[in-house]
């Protein structure tokens, strides 16, 4: 195990130098968007998924009910975020005419739809399954 | 009961995602997609930018639009997972720094900056590749050498973290999720509960995980264009395609007098349109697969590159420089290498699905090679060069 991990310390140390050495030439606009996601994550999403889940623990007792709407809650936020590229189009795109030649707003709105139609009907099966024993 | 706020501490997170169960499993499978992610980057990366050594093969047609839909749908399966093992590992952002030990304060330095690189670059790789895959460029560097050398610190820095966490990671994967340990085999009723928890947020993060392959995969995957509600776009278009480049955004005029342009050591030829149409034709179907993961299947019809040489009288069997009426532009000029410039499928295509091509799609003859990046298929071709 100790030369495995020295092997994987060592090869680990070279990639990473070697990418480093790569993007030095770009480094000062990249920067940003490489810090941008751990801030924004460590110092709002996570937090506000902390909160979230504390007041959904104190509001929803049944612990299977809970569970199934905080998965709905993980596929409703995942599917937004790849949405963000297709809803929201900053002016310094390049006018592309073949793209985009899809309604995304219908697209994330049925999503969503079907997620959390097939966890209403989900929690409605299982309720009913256990109250008749 | 009020407390003055403070930071908090690991100890504060009690809920059972928090484990080095689920932070190991949850690794082992962001390991696997950013794995897929980075060999099929790589391949991308070569056949744009081909080393000496390096050989892509023609067959199966359909190669690289299954290594670049892998490529993308495994980047797409990252994103949650990527979340969820971030909230599962949330609590140790704040372990204290063990600052009366310098040894000790130095390898936790040390390893808090790998730590810091792989979450930057994971996140770098993952929300630049999403935009780009929407064509949507918000930012001021170059997106394809920035995202090569990010993917370069992500596995970097993922080997570093492996090196780090092997122990721990190996006591976790070996541990099962559902056996309880021996300290709190006494108390059954809470630990129950807790692998049961920590199992169910495993299975929400590998189901959410799949549910955005689902929605994003019919970009490539035929039978499920219907049933993606996110793919980036759709398969159809003018003539059955739908175009990235128009002839306008290209300021592609085509000369009444076109004509096409073949050179080789020791020798040159022109054909007019006429005259190409002229040569035995040949139809394939072959598809457009882009770099952005995004792919289309149509029938093409033209002169078969190797054909057309050979009429000509230049040599065969050697790589071929195509190039664009397209005055400058990354993509007015791409080299076939020679196993594509020899394949019979590889077409000077003049016609779409049976249609003569529009200008949007190339006219008057574009270049459709199997298993090739779409930005490498050069449209409204101007000159064919024989290299050496
Ligand atoms: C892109 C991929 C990955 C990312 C972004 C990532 C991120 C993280 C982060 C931020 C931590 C907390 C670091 C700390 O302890 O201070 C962590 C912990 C950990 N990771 Fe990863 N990781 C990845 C892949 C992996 C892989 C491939 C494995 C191995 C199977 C792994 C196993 C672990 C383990 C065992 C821990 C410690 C959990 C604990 O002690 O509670 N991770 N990871």
């Amino acid at each position: 195990m100790r030369t495995v991990r020295l092997l994987l310390l060592v090869l680990g140390a070279a990639a990473t130098a070697y990418g480093g050495w790569l993007l030095l030439p770009q480094l000062d606009a990249v920067l940003p968007w490489l810090i941008g996601g751990p801030v924004l994550h460590d110092v709002l999403v996570a937090p506000l998924v902390g909160l979230v889940g504390l007041a959904l623990g104190r509001l929803v007792t049944d612990r299977l009910r809970l569970a199934w709407i905080t998965a709905g809650l993980m596929a409703s936020a995942t599917l937004l975020l790849i949405a963000v590229p297709l809803l929201w189009r900053p002016p310094s795109a390049p006018p592309n005419p073949g793209l985009p030649d899809r309604d995304y707003p219908l697209g994330l709105a049925a999503g969503l739809a079907v997620i959390w139609a097939a966890i209403v009907i989900v929690l409605i099966v299982t309720t009913t399954e256990k109250k008749e024993p | 009961m009020i407390r003055r706020p403070r930071l908090p501490a690991p100890e504060d997170f009690t809920a059972p995602s928090h484990s080095p169960l689920v932070a190991a499993r949850l690794g082992l499978w962001l390991g696997v997609a950013f794995g897929l992610c980075f060999a099929t980057g790589l391949l991308s990366h070569f056949i744009q930018h081909p080393a000496g050594w390096f050989t892509w093969p023609t067959r199966p047609v359909n190669l690289y639009r299954v290594t670049q839909g892998v490529h993308v749908l495994s980047g797409v399966a990252a994103i949650p997972l990527l979340l969820a093992k971030l909230w599962s590992v949330y609590p140790r952002l704040f372990v204290r720094p063990p600052l009366r030990q310098p040894i000790r304060l130095s390898a936790h330095a040390l390893e808090r900056i790998s730590v810091l690189v792989l979450v930057c670059a994971a996140f770098f790789e993952l929300v630049t590749g999403l935009f780009n895959a929407a064509q949507s460029y918000p930012w001021g560097f170059f997106f394809p050498t920035a995202h090569y050398a990010v993917a370069w610190l992500v596995v970097g820095a993922l080997l570093l973290h492996v090196a780090v966490k092997l122990p721990v990671a190996r006591a976790a994967l070996s541990t099962s999720l559902r056996r309880r340990s021996g300290l709190e085999a006494t108390a059954t009723g809470p630990d129950d509960r807790e692998s049961a928890e920590r199992r169910a947020f495993l299975r929400t993060s590998a189901g959410v995980a799949g549910i955005a392959v689902l929605a994003t995969a019919g970009v490539t995957v035929p039978w499920l264009r219907r049933v993606s509600p996110l793919a980036w776009r759709s398969a159809s278009g003018p003539q059955g395609i739908p175009i990235n480049r128009t002839a306008a955004a290209a300021r592609i005029t085509v000369a009444p007098d076109w004509r096409l342009e073949i050179v080789w050591p020791g020798g040159r030829d022109t054909l007019s349109l006429a005259e190409l149409a002229a040569l035995p034709q040949r139809t394939a179907e072959l598809p457009i697969a882009c770099v952005e993961g995004w792919s289309a299947s149509a029938h093409w019809t033209g002169v078969p590159v190797v054909e057309l040489l050979r009429s000509a009288g230049a040599p065969t069997g050697r790589p071929v420089r195509i190039t664009s009426l397209e005055a400058d532009g990354l993509y007015a000029a791409s080299t076939l290498p020679a196993a594509h410039a020899g394949d019979p499928l590889t077409l000077l295509a003049l016609r779409i699905n049976g249609e003569q091509l529009s200008p949007d799609h190339g006219y008057p003859c574009r270049l459709i090679a199997p298993s090739r990046p779409g930005v490498l298929q050069t449209k409204w071709v101007a000159r064919l060069e024989v290299l050496r």
